[in-house]
């Protein structure tokens, strides 16, 4: 009884949610929306039994994705109210789209039934005596360990991908050079003095000037050429 | 399972065709876009974890498993090539997607 | 567990992270012994396709047989020359950098990983793996307005394409019972096994793989991509994923849904139809010649699904060879679109080809044999692509299919020698570049095949009908 009136008020938040996701005039409600509808998916999930996949969806989705999401709505220094003219336009040609498909999927659910064989043909039948997280730690690197291995090779071309698109070189990056650290000896760096008792910094000279001040200059000339788009 | 399968597949539905209308809703915001396509993949995870739940089949759940990981990268990539668009053109506007037409 | 039964795609894979490695560690520019890298780990990867023997492994996720073989080798000979006629392009247009070869390396392992599946699930990582790989070589040229455009547009679309099929495959799942082809089969040859739910999760399904090979319903993304890309990529696109997504095509239809064949046949009519008389038609206004290959591209899926549609072995047959008989012709003559270019900037209009026949009468030759081959001009390897499938539906009855693919023939005819003409006939156009040789090796390699088809095709033709077998055996 609990379950279901659980089910039901989380059901209508993740549609509600859903819902503004698409609906949204600014983007950053539309991603804390998302965010939203995910943790009332997870909750859903829970009442289904997967808790491990509730668990993973919210550390994956609002841990990762969702704020990957508002990481370059951010980011992108977009106008937002400009974007949002052309809703009314589309939204009579995206309501006839979406109800020819409800009424399409409440035929198709109205209508279902189980293949008779469903029951024999199960590649995995879940285990009563195990928890859920052990249950699928059992099957995933056994039986669909290819699967996962394709799995981490799509991560791979999507960690590639990212970077080959966005990463740009700049001139004006400071990086690391270890061979230069390396090779730094205390002398070039260091210097000891004796300190007057009382004397400020200034009247003994150890305040040294800046090495290099190209490096600031660029640095500065850089800021409003990366700004604008390319 | 403690609630019926139909029930599921119901919510999940409703949430496909919000995922589509996203879509075509949204013809100017290229991340809302982006945000309609996880619905469209929440959908079917909610699908797939029911029918595992009802069928008593871990498979499901294992899919469901693949389906965020793949949702993942392709969130990531989505939003790199909506970076690089950026870039070039200084909006992220679905209509402005047409200096080749014809 | 028969674990060496994926040892080509694991090899591919492996290599595909070497020379990832070798690439970032590299001190000087990586991307041309990368390349070479590649090149020589797809060969391997042919060598080891061709020695694994049949069977299936990995708890019947995957499996080997002559139909795997064959499209295996037909996607790694479509990248390989795909790959070859990158190799100038990308480093005139600043864009040779060594992570194309291993996107294209990994979209490789993707394909093959599809075309081997025996499962929902492999068949649903692999394409994405392909897809993903593609999105990110579609935007490679990142300052070009248009290859981010194209690149947009196709992830766009491709993930909706792919986020539907998912819901189709989830629904099969559920109703079902099983996401392996096997079990599907035995439960949908069960009496009362096609619920609505599952006809519906299937027509998803195949809405999806039509959008894999850009056939009609679902072709929208096809001539920006195929504009907007740079060239190497169009060429990429063009091939090997249109062959994998074929065969997954002909593979799920035949195998798991081959029992409920009289509730798709139609849809696969329908979408072969369509697509024959969308690319005759709309290619005939086109002047950019990327575009143009774009619809000749849906034009001849349509006739590819022929093969499906008739649901016989020789269809199926008939369309192995016309996908064969489609990625040699198109790699040569997408080798001389890569071609022209004119002082060192590249053009794509038809009316630059110009008096081509003049100024560099070797291209313009190997252009024709190209064009007259896609126009099916006999004794050309692409009017025996058609004659495959055409007499394959007339055999099954299918004739308003035969007869509206020999008119929609006609009318690509048109256009094809259109261009024939621009070439021999028109006033000269100023001379291109000189060529470079790798380009002329690769328009060479597939006009030699275009042309001398009729000579070897004994073995192909052998090969298709083992593959075909597999599918109805």
């Amino acid at each position: 009884m609990i379950a279901t009136i659980g089910f039901y008020v989380f059901a209508v938040i993740l549609l509600a949610s859903a819902t503004m996701v698409v609906t949204a005039r600014n983007p950053v409600h539309s991603v804390l929306f998302l965010i939203l509808a995910f943790f009332n998916a997870a909750a859903l999930f829970l009442i289904a039994g997967a808790e491990f996949l509730a668990m993973i969806l919210i550390i994956v989705y609002v841990g990762a994705v969702a704020v990957l999401f508002l990481f370059v709505v951010m980011m992108l220094d977009v106008n937002f109210a400009e974007l949002r003219e052309g809703v009314q336009r589309y939204a009579p040609v995206g309501l006839v789209v979406g109800l020819i498909l409800l009424f399409e999927l409440g035929l198709v659910l109205t209508g279902w039934h189980f293949a008779p064989s469903a029951a024999e043909i199960r590649m995995s039948p879940t285990p009563t005596a195990l928890s859920n997280t052990a249950a699928l730690g059992n099957v995933l690197y056994t039986r669909y360990i290819f699967l996962f291995q394709l799995a981490g090779l799509i991560l791979l071309v999507a960690m590639i991908g990212a970077i080959v698109l966005t990463h740009r070189e700049r001139g004006t990056a400071r990086r690391q050079r270890i061979g230069r650290q390396n090779a730094r000896q205390p002398e070039e760096t260091l210097a000891m003095l004796n300190v007057a008792l009382g004397a400020g910094i200034d009247e003994i000279g150890i305040l040294r000037p800046l090495p290099d001040p190209a490096p600031v200059g660029a640095e500065s000339h850089a800021l409003p050429h990366a700004a604008e788009p390319h | 399972m403690p609630v019926g399968l139909g029930h599921y597949l119901a919510v999940s539905a409703i949430l496909l065709v919000l995922g589509v209308f996203g879509i075509f809703l949204n013809r100017k915001n290229v991340i809302i876009i982006l945000m309609s396509i996880e619905l469209i993949l929440l959908s079917v995870n909610l699908n797939l974890v029911a029918f595992s739940a009802s069928l008593g089949d871990l498979v499901g759940q294992v899919f469901t498993m693949f389906v965020l990981t793949v949702a993942a990268a392709e969130a990531a990539i989505g939003l790199a090539i909506v970076v690089v668009y950026f870039r070039n053109r200084g909006s992220i506007e679905v209509e402005d997607v047409t200096m080749m037409k014809g | 567990m028969n674990w060496q039964i994926a040892l080509p795609e694991i090899v591919l894979a492996l290599s595909g992270m070497a020379i990832l490695l070798f690439g970032v560690l590299y001190r000087r520019d990586a991307s041309v012994p990368c390349n070479m890298l590649t090149l020589g780990a797809f060969l391997v990867a042919a060598f080891l396709v061709l020695s694994t023997p049949d069977g299936s492994g990995y708890g019947d996720l995957f499996v080997v047989d002559a139909f795997s073989r064959f499209v295996k080798i037909l996607i790694l000979a479509g990248a390989a020359l795909a790959l070859m006629l990158s190799f100038d392009y990308n480093r005139h247009e600043g864009i040779a950098r060594f992570e194309f070869p291993v996107l294209i390396l990994f979209a490789v392992v993707g394909m093959m990983t599809m075309v081997s599946a025996a499962n929902l699930m492999t068949l649903y990582l692999g394409l994405e793996l392909q897809l993903i790989s593609l999105y990110v070589v579609t935007a490679f040229n990142r300052t070009a307005i248009r290859s981010s455009e194209a690149a947009l547009k196709y992830f766009v679309l491709g993930a909706l394409a792919s986020g539907l099929l998912l819901y189709g495959i989830s629904l099969v799942y559920g109703f079902a019972g099983s996401t392996s082809f096997a079990a599907l089969a035995s439960a949908l040859n069960a009496p009362g096994g096609a619920s609505p739910g599952l006809v519906v999760g299937i027509v998803f399904v195949i809405a999806g793989l039509v959008f894999e090979v850009s056939a009609v319903p679902f072709h929208m993304w096809t001539p920006d991509v195929y504009e907007g890309a740079p060239t190497p990529v169009t060429v990429f696109i063009g091939t090997a994923p249109k062959v994998a997504g074929m065969a997954l095509l002909l593979r799920t239809l035949s195998t798991p849904f081959g029992h409920l064949s009289l509730d798709w046949r139609l849809l696969i009519e329908l979408v072969s139809l369509g697509s024959m008389i969308l690319g005759a038609l709309a290619a005939i206004g086109q002047t950019n010649f990327k575009r143009l290959m774009a619809y000749s591209a849906i034009g001849h899926m349509g006739y590819t699904l022929i093969g499906l549609a008739a649901g016989t072995e020789a269809g199926l047959r008939g369309a192995l060879i016309y996908l064969v008989v489609y990625v040699f012709m198109n790699v040569g003559i997408f080798a001389g679109i890569i071609a022209m270019r004119r002082h060192g900037r590249v053009f794509e209009q038809i009316s630059d080809l110009a008096g081509l026949a003049r100024t560099d009468p070797a291209l313009a030759l190997a252009f024709a044999v190209f064009l007259f081959s896609m126009a099916g001009i006999p004794p050309l390897a692409g009017f025996f692509g058609k004659l495959y499938v055409f007499l394959a539906a007339v055999q099954a009855g299918m004739w308003t299919l035969a007869i509206i693919g020999v008119l929609t023939s006609v009318v690509g005819a048109y256009y094809y020698i259109r261009i024939v003409k621009v070439m021999f006939m028109d006033a000269p156009a100023p001379a291109i570049d000189q060529r470079p040789a790798m380009v002329s090796f690769v328009a060479a390699a597939t006009g030699l095949f275009t042309v001398f088809f009729v000579l070897f095709s004994a073995p192909i033709v052998a090969a298709a009908q083992a593959a075909a077998q597999v599918l109805f055996g």
